[in-house]
């Protein structure tokens, strides 16, 4: 045996592992990529397939759909605008009452809260938001409304002198189911979703962040209103946009109590619709083909009043993230 | 080496002369609920002077930082025992403002903190807190702040950009620049370079070396070095006690007690 036997070979070959890995890998990729591919085939499916549906009544109306309120399927008539405004003012003054809320909420539960009453209070929220929706709409239906009607609406509607712009916008049957009262439930609906995403987007904030708003000499409030807020302003935005998104596509709390009128809601305590309850109440009774095609046309309308909110607030956040 | 005494004593704390003395500690303790984390230090610190505090991590110093602005009432459960006196004024007394103290007390934090808002309105927040400044005179305020910092020259012609944009070591000195804006008369740095690259961290200290002629400056460190450098005293921490208080060069290189020598050369720590 030579010496130069011992001696490792100069070239040594790389470590190689078996091919199995590499293929493996592969289908690996392959799987992730028609996960994702899926998810947009199962959206453009949708939007497709409630574009061919609602042909006809796009057909039918044209730009009237949009613009007219009648909604008449008597005569056939169908306008969404009715719907439409129905559902941009529920969701807008659901909102309205809810931010204060939600902020509120979050700040105490973030700063101010005593260790003892974090939880309870904390649970409370959660469990809120797992109420199911068709429960709101009941409580809404047989418990609030009542109490509404006789409380809030009757001493609104006694006081408001007649011929003012405040009497016009107030009048309304006081059964305690309309506009205004599917609004409040809304917000009751969002506000725990609201503030709990607002609550852990302030718990992100670093410790020394805060404490460096306070180490200058700043007040709880004007650390929350200079530091924390505009630290988490990103994410606050995205968090309203989809309690919007849930308040314009809500349901069945809204088919409840809102009264099901169509047409443009006259008062804040006038019956009214949006497009969700209007196409949960219809659709069973939809037989005739124009009548099931304005259900669906709407339903494409509903997703794209979606769609511009999220657009909106991507916008938003891209352009706060600049900053 | 020099010569060591027969019987070290357990401790050793310089008293310093009344007339320099702008922060006194007095029979300081500190809990954390049930934890005690300070025992009955006494210090003083003198003005216009960097005192350096030292020791190993969970020795207090960080702690003892806290309890000098009370940054420790923002969580119930932690309080503390004692007297801090500024100028001879009991700062934990309840009858103080803490908003007024932390005027007086200005802190800068391990990590760089700037708020979500323009390099400009960092600097100007806190001022706004307590001031009413004409714009011009908020302007001549900002620029003397971020020129103390050594922090104007890299940012004078972006002060509407934000304070987020910076680098680590910019967004630091910015931090030192909001902290002196609002005419604090101590400053508090807890380990104020322990985020930052060498370069940063020369900067800083050049920032700090400057910023004592006119502040009392107390600093907490890891680096040895770094206290050696600046510290005109330098405190010596273990186990929540003071064990060793004096001057720096005599403390780095003549420590009186067991624990600060071991300390020092690196026996332990």
């Amino acid at each position: 045996m030579t010496a130069a036997a011992d001696v490792p070979s100069p070239t040594p070959t790389a470590p190689s592992r078996s091919a199995f890995g590499a293929a493996f890998d592969k289908g690996f990729e392959i799987l992730c990529f028609s996960a994702a591919t899926f998810l947009l085939a199962a959206l453009g499916g949708i939007v497709v397939s409630l574009a061919i549906g609602g042909w006809p009544a796009f057909q039918t109306f044209g730009l009237n759909f949009f613009v007219s309120a009648e909604w008449d399927p008597v005569q056939e008539i169908y306008g969404a605008a009715g719907a439409v405004t129905g559902t941009l003012v529920t969701a807008s003054l659901a909102l309205l009452f809810a931010l204060p809320l939600a902020f509120g909420i979050a700040i105490f539960l973030v700063e101010l809260c005593p260790p003892l009453l974090r939880r309870p209070i904390g649970t409370a929220v959660e469990l809120l938001a797992g109420i199911p929706s068709i429960v709101y709409g009941m409580w809404g239906l047989f418990v609030f409304a009542p109490w509404f009607a006789k409380h809030v609406q009757m001493p609104i509607m006694m006081s408001a002198e007649p011929g003012t712009l405040w009497e016009k916008i107030t009048t309304g049957v006081p059964n305690g189911a309309g506009i205004l009262s599917a609004s409040i439930i809304l917000a009751i609906m969002i506000l725990p979703f609201i503030a709990a995403t607002m609550r852990e987007l302030l718990l992100t904030i670093p410790a020394q962040v805060r404490e460096s708003a306070y180490g200058l000499g700043s007040t709880t409030f004007e650390v929350v209103r200079k530091v924390s807020i505009p630290y988490v302003r990103t994410g606050a935005i995205g968090a309203i946009m989809l309690g919007l998104g849930r308040a314009l596509g809500e349901t069945m709390a809204v088919t409840f109590i809102i009264g099901n009128a169509h047409g443009f809601p006259t008062s804040i305590f006038a019956s009214g619709s949006t497009i969700a309850s209007t196409i949960a109440n219809e659709f069973a009774e939809a037989t005739e083909r124009l009548h099931a095609a304005s259900l669906i046309a709407l339903g494409l309308v509903l997703f794209l009043i979606t769609f511009v909110v999220l657009a909106l607030a991507r916008l938003l956040i891209g352009r706060q993230a600049n900053l | 080496m020099n010569a060591q005494l027969e019987n070290p004593p357990e401790t050793a704390v310089l008293e310093l002369p009344p007339e320099v003395v702008k922060l006194a500690i007095k029979d300081l303790s500190f809990f954390y609920g049930q934890k005690q984390a300070l025992f009955d230090v006494s210090v003083s610190f003198a003005a216009d002077a960097v005192t350096a505090l030292i020791g190993p991590s969970g020795c207090g110093k960080s702690t003892l930082l806290r309890v000098l602005n009370r940054m420790y009432s923002l969580y119930p459960g932690q309080r503390a025992q004692g007297q801090v006196m500024l100028d001879g004024e009991d700062m934990l007394s309840p009858r103080v403002d803490v908003a007024t103290l932390r005027a007086r007390v200005g802190m800068v934090f391990q990590k760089p903190t700037p708020f979500p808002m323009s390099i400009y309105d960092n600097v100007a927040y806190g001022v706004k807190l307590y001031e009413k400044l004409s714009k011009a005179d908020m302007a001549i305020r900002v620029e003397d702040s971020l020129r103390r910092a050594a922090l104007w020259d890299e940012v004078k012609d972006k002060l509407k950009e934000s304070g987020l944009s910076l680098s680590g070591g910019q967004q630091q000195r910015l931090c030192v620049a909001r902290g002196i804006a609002v005419k604090p008369e101590v400053l508090l740095l807890d380990e104020p370079a322990s985020a930052l690259d060498p370069i940063s961290t020369a900067r800083l200290e050049e920032t700090i070396a400057e910023l004592k002629r006119d502040y009392t400056i107390v600093i907490v460190t890891h680096n040895m070095g770094q206290a050696a450098r600046l510290s005109d005293h330098t405190g010596f921490m273990y186990l929540g006690k003071l064990i060793e208080f004096g001057e720096t060069e005599q403390l780095f290189t003549n420590p009186v007690t067991t624990r600060a020598r071991d300390y020092i050369t690196g026996r332990f720590g």
